[in-house]
């Protein structure tokens, strides 16, 4: 398992404003990858790029050799419902449901909601709230939420986990335990970890650190 | 909180289009039955009888005088004496063998004068069989007094309306006399009143037995009308057509002979489905816009769906099921509601009767609740569909990049 980028541009509006230049490089089954830069490098785009929610302008994406251009939208979905675990900044659960219906949510859409719920229960042990698990979203703190949502994004024990900077939302406290957690997930389970970071504390929890400056891979020591 | 006095305003728009389709359907099937049940008593599915036709110069020039020419100074005219059938037992042989005929009544229809000392009453008696007719009509859930079995037996017996019998100052087992203007008047036993709740028919009919009738009018064997009851009755009109081509006649079906109500019946339908089909169209407007709130509010949510691997047409399922959710709740508690209206109109007094009570008749059929609740549906279903279809092709990025 194997992703790996090749002169990846993306362009946006017009005319054209170039955010990605040209980037290429590979992130190796089950390391622990951060990408940072400054607000506007590009990391939140390159992200959402090489986990299939957008698609390059030119160049290309391979997952485990297969180009994600020439993936049809039903295995795109499938790819992100049963390899991908997504963790945004804002925690997006659904409001009416309670924790344990939103941890459910990527399950359900593969009706293995009943089965799954004992794991489901066990993540939400393991990330310290499961004694919010029958509670709805705004009856929690930001904390737990986006426990919630690591939770979710784990259900089904993905072999990626993007993480759109899970912490940027939170407090210092709170933002240690995720980080602690998704640090957990990528040694205990061998789960390739991406996250996009802006704090040079996270950024260097990660095996390895993918700096953007103006969509350009760079050393963070330039970025002066 | 918004959002749920929404959904409940949207309940309640559904709801309200459901109880007034219900409701009205109710009251204009309850009228239409009514209608129809007296039309049937009168016509049955078929009735054929004599044709009345008209005396034409040239028949009677060609009985009289073949093949000259002839100029009349007062040309005849007008029309035959006498109604009746042509071929009663032709009829009988083709009624029996006929796989659309459940049964048959033969009648007479004559006009008598009933009299029951000094007071009098014009009337149409009808001569039937009474084993054949009580197979052909609903009389016997009419009758007011006595027994229709009673006329069974011939011996001059006589059922009267309840009009005809209040008027006469008569009751039952008591004597009238009845003159059909051929002869002394025959002294005839009251055995049963009839009242179909129709004041016009119940204060001009009469019924006896065909042969007692016959004997009044000194026509033996006479026949006016037969009376028709088919397996199915929406089949008359074509039933009717098919005997008519193949006699002379006049055979009509129960619709053609009630043109006029047919119409009006139509056109009462045609008024119920465009009043509903109103009502529901603005409540499916009302769920068409509290599902575009509802979608513009819940953006991040299908922006993370999408992310998770859910796909357009999962996500068109999802908003289809919330516009269904909103269709079956507001339906189902339409048709309560509606209901309870209908025992509740029904229930009134109205001061003046009609079809026997004082009450207003209402169909409680079930195909009227069947088809409100269907309508509910679809309506919610079609206008959940273009904020479905809207929400389901929104890409994640779509979202995230508009947040």
């Amino acid at each position: 398992m194997m992703i790996e980028c090749r002169e990846i541009t993306k362009e946006f509006g017009f005319p054209p404003q170039r955010v990605l230049h040209g980037l290429s490089f590979k992130i190796e089954t089950g390391e622990f990858v951060s990408i940072s830069g400054r607000s506007g490098s590009g990391k939140s785009t390159l992200l959402y790029i090489i986990s299939t929610l957008d698609l390059p302008t030119q160049g290309k994406v391979f997952i485990d050799g297969i180009d994600i251009s020439q993936m049809g939208q039903r295995e795109v979905h499938e790819f992100r419902n049963r390899q991908v675990g997504f963790i945004f900044q804002f925690h997006y659960l659904l409001p009416e449901l309670t924790a344990l219906e939103n941890v459910l949510l990527p399950a359900r859409n593969l009706q293995k909601d009943v089965e799954k719920t004992a794991e489901a229960m066990r993540l939400l042990e393991h990330m310290g709230i499961v004694d919010q698990a029958h509670k709805l979203p705004s009856q929690m703190s930001g904390g737990q939420q986006q426990r919630v949502a690591i939770a979710r994004a784990l259900i089904l024990s993905p072999k990626y986990i993007f993480a759109d900077e899970p912490t940027g939302n939170l407090d210092t406290q709170n933002a240690a335990v995720v980080m602690h957690i998704l640090q957990k997930v990528n040694q205990e389970n061998g789960t390739t970890v991406c996250l996009v970071t802006h704090e040079p504390q996270f950024a260097a929890m990660a095996h390895r650190e993918i700096y953007l400056i103006d969509g350009h891979i760079a050393d963070r020591s330039a970025d002066q | 909180m918004a959002r749920k006095k929404q959904t409940f305003l949207i309940l309640l728009g559904i709801s309200f289009g459901t109880l007034l389709f219900v409701s009205i359907s109710g009251l204009q099937l309850g009228m239409r039955q009514y209608i129809m049940e007296q039309l049937l008593n009168n016509t049955a599915h078929v009735l054929i009888s004599g044709a009345e036709n008209d005396i034409l110069v040239e028949d009677i020039t060609d009985i009289f005088y073949q093949d000259r020419n002839v100029l009349w100074t007062v040309p005849p005219g007008g029309k035959r004496a006498e109604v009746r059938l042509e071929n009663y037992q032709a009829w009988v042989e083709r009624l029996q063998n006929d796989p659309d005929v459940l049964d048959f009544s033969p009648r007479l229809n004559s006009n008598v004068l009933l009299s029951n000392g000094e007071f009098s009453q014009s009337v149409g008696i009808t001569g039937i069989i009474p084993e054949r007719y009580e197979r052909v009509s609903k009389i016997k859930k009419f009758m007011r007094e006595g027994s229709f079995n009673d006329l069974k037996g011939g011996g001059n017996r006589i059922i009267l309306g309840s009009g005809v019998a209040q008027r006469l100052g008569t009751r039952l087992d008591r004597f009238i006399s009845v003159n059909a203007g051929r002869g002394l008047s025959q002294p005839f036993k009251v055995v049963g009143i009839v009242h179909f709740g129709n004041r016009q028919i119940d204060d001009s009919l009469a019924f006896a037995h065909l042969t007692n009738v016959q004997t009044l009018n000194r026509s033996p064997g006479r026949v006016t009308a037969i009376t028709v009851a088919l397996t199915d009755i929406d089949r008359a009109p074509d039933v009717a057509n098919r005997w008519e081509a193949q006699s002379s006649d006049k055979v009509e079906d129960w619709q053609e002979a009630n043109k006029m109500f047919m119409e009006m019946i139509r056109f009462q339908d045609i008024t119920r489905y465009f009043i509903t089909g109103a009502i529901l169209i603005v409540a499916a407007f009302g769920v068409y816009n509290v599902l575009t709130i509802m979608i513009n509010q819940k953006r991040r949510e299908i922006a993370i769906l999408r992310a998770i691997g859910y796909g357009p047409q999962r996500i068109l399922e999802l908003i289809l099921y919330q516009g269904l959710i909103l269709g079956i709740g507001g339906g189902l508690a339409g048709l309560l509601m509606g209901f309870l209206l209908c025992l509740w109109i029904g229930s009134i007094d109205m001061g003046f009767e009609i079809g026997g009570s004082n009450n207003l008749l209402i169909s409680y059929d079930p195909s009227i609740y069947v088809i409100a609740f269907i309508s509910a549906n679809l309506a919610s279903l079609v206008a959940s569909y273009l904020p479905a279809r809207e929400a389901s092709l929104m890409t994640p990025m779509d979202i995230i990049r508009s947040e």
